[in-house]
């Protein structure tokens, strides 16, 4: 469903993703994990087309992200770090227009609506405007905006930073019932992006972990558990060094005295 | 092309629920009123001084198209200098703003259906104000007879002027993701094109032609003011239409450029 080949994205002389690639199969579900900076959103953002990528390719749902753009993206629903919501507008209205937007025929564009509604628990607010709802709604909106086309691959980038551990809860079950519908092949191939642990353990099957935009790990959840004893214990292995040495060149020890670098 | 429509419609939409159209619509007939009746008594004064006067030459020279509607759009066409920034301003910064760009970017869609989307319901805006102007100037019809075509001249220069202007504000609106710069920087770019006329003008007066006369020629024709002034006059010339398409197509494409260049970083 996802196959990346060889990504990298470069900002001048700084490398933000470098020859990332990875598969992922129908219905997968993939915790994209990473410490702040990693380069998570910048992938995600090549894979959404928001970004052209400097190297490497990418196949969404068997449309390339390059040649073509517009095919890859309609097979793509995508909740980025701050939910794209117009404030003026009403629930209802606006997953009409984003449903127009990716290409839902007008025959079924209703039933879409009402389906993205029903789905993320929006019936009591559907007439609403926007800017009247609490962060938690409008979480919910981000995702519903995601999912109203059916789109065969779902990517999500911390899609609970910022929420209340109530409203956390209440985005987490909605995830839960997206990803349990894909494992029982109903629903759509998920890529999570996140740096909170427990949610990737509830949710996911299957880890990545990117660091200073490199891929550093790629396994399926139940086998670093056994490894590392948790996925904790794999994170800090796999990223905590990287803080001190940004380079991964340099001994640990070498730069002990030297002063503290900045976050990459 | 199919997603104009709907980007055209959720932004007519949401002019109408924020206060951004009551507001440009007012101040438009406000203002609009204003000098109406401004210019119909200055009119007026001027018809009676000449029948005071005896002036029966000068008295038969003053008709409602030159003395009254020529000045009235004149007048109007300042305020749309104003106003139509005020409509553009948040057609693109918006969208940086509520990160709703990143939606845009990431749909099955071309940046020219979002540039030409957007632009066409600024355009469809101009055009109601336009529509308020021809109710104005209507009334001159029910009590005197101007001349309905030289009129009709006037009115499509100043819907062409409201049409460049609204392809220079959605440029600067998508450069910016502040509203309120957008708007003095269009505001800002719309004074340098209305001063550009006067100034080529000051120039050719002052220099013996040569070099510079080629220069000032170009300024002069880049400057709306002497099309738009042909068109009131009723002069409705090929070298004027194109010379307003010439400027929405060159604002429309730096703005299809703008919107893309997120993706040249």
């Amino acid at each position: 469903m996802i196959e990346v080949e060889g990504i990298r994205k470069r900002y001048g002389d700084f490398v933000a993703v470098d020859d990332v690639s990875f598969d992922a199969a129908a219905g997968e579900v993939i915790g994209f994990l990473g410490p702040n900076g990693a380069g998570k959103t910048t992938m995600m953002r090549i894979l959404t087309g928001y970004l052209p990528a400097t190297d490497g390719t990418a196949c969404i749902a068997g449309h390339d992200i390059h040649d073509e753009p517009l095919a890859a993206r309609r097979a793509i629903g995508y909740l980025p770090e701050t939910p794209p919501l117009y404030p003026e507008m009403r629930v209802h209205s606006y997953l009409a227009y984003v449903a127009k937007l990716k290409d839902v025929p007008r025959t079924r564009r209703r039933e879409a609506v009402e389906r993205a509604i029903e789905r993320c628990g929006l019936t009591d607010v559907v007439r609403r405007p926007i800017a009247q709802l609490s962060k938690g709604y409008r979480q919910r909106v981000g995702i519903a905006q995601a999912i109203v086309h059916e789109p065969q691959v779902l990517i999500l980038d911390e899609p609970t930073v910022g929420l209340d551990p109530n409203q956390i809860l209440e985005i987490r079950e909605l995830l839960g019932r997206l990803a349990r519908a894909s494992s029982d092949g109903a629903g759509h191939t998920i890529v999570l992006s996140t740096h909170i642990l427990p949610e990737v353990e509830a949710l996911c099957r299957r880890v990545i972990l990117i660091r200073e935009g490199r891929k550093v790990l790629d396994r399926p959840l139940a086998e670093i558990k056994q490894e590392d004893g948790s996925l904790e214990a794999a994170f800090a292995r796999l990223t905590l060094r990287g803080d001190a040495a940004p380079s991964g060149t340099v001994p640990v020890d070498a730069i002990a005295d030297a002063a503290p670098g900045g976050d990459a | 092309m199919r997603h104009v429509g709907a980007i055209a419609g959720r932004e007519i939409r949401s002019y109408f629920t924020s206060p951004v159209a009551y507001a440009v619509l007012v101040l438009f007939s406000l203002l609009g009123g204003f000098f109406f009746v401004l210019q119909l008594s200055s009119f007026n004064a001027a018809i009676a001084f000449y029948q005071q006067t005896q002036q029966m030459e000068a008295l038969a020279s003053v008709n409602l198209n030159d003395y009254l509607i020529f000045g009235f759009y004149q007048l109007m066409w300042l305020v749309l200098l104003i106003l139509v920034p005020g409509l553009t301003m948040g057609l693109f910064s918006t969208e940086k703003a509520n990160a709703t760009e990143e939606l845009l970017l990431t749909s099955p869609v071309t940046i020219w259906e979002i540039v030409l989307g957007k632009y066409l319901a600024a355009a469809a805006m101009v055009t109601l104000l336009v529509a308020v102007l021809a109710a104005l100037t209507g009334i001159l019809f029910a009590y005197g007879d101007p001349e309905p075509w030289q009129t009709a001249a006037g009115l499509l220069g100043v819907w062409l002027v409201g049409l460049a202007y609204a392809a220079v504000g959605s440029f600067t609106s998508s450069v910016t993701r502040s509203p309120l710069i957008a708007f003095f920087f269009a505001v800002f770019l719309l004074f340098l094109f209305f001063m550009l006329g006067p100034a080529a003008d000051m120039g050719m007066a002052g220099s013996t032609g040569g070099d510079a006369g080629g220069l000032l020629a170009a300024l002069r024709w880049l400057s709306s003011e002497g099309h738009f002034n042909e068109l009131t006059t009723g002069l409705v010339d090929t070298r004027s239409l194109a010379y307003f398409g010439f400027l929405i197509g060159v604002f429309l494409l730096l703005t299809k450029a703008s919107v893309e260049s997120v993706r040249w970083r």
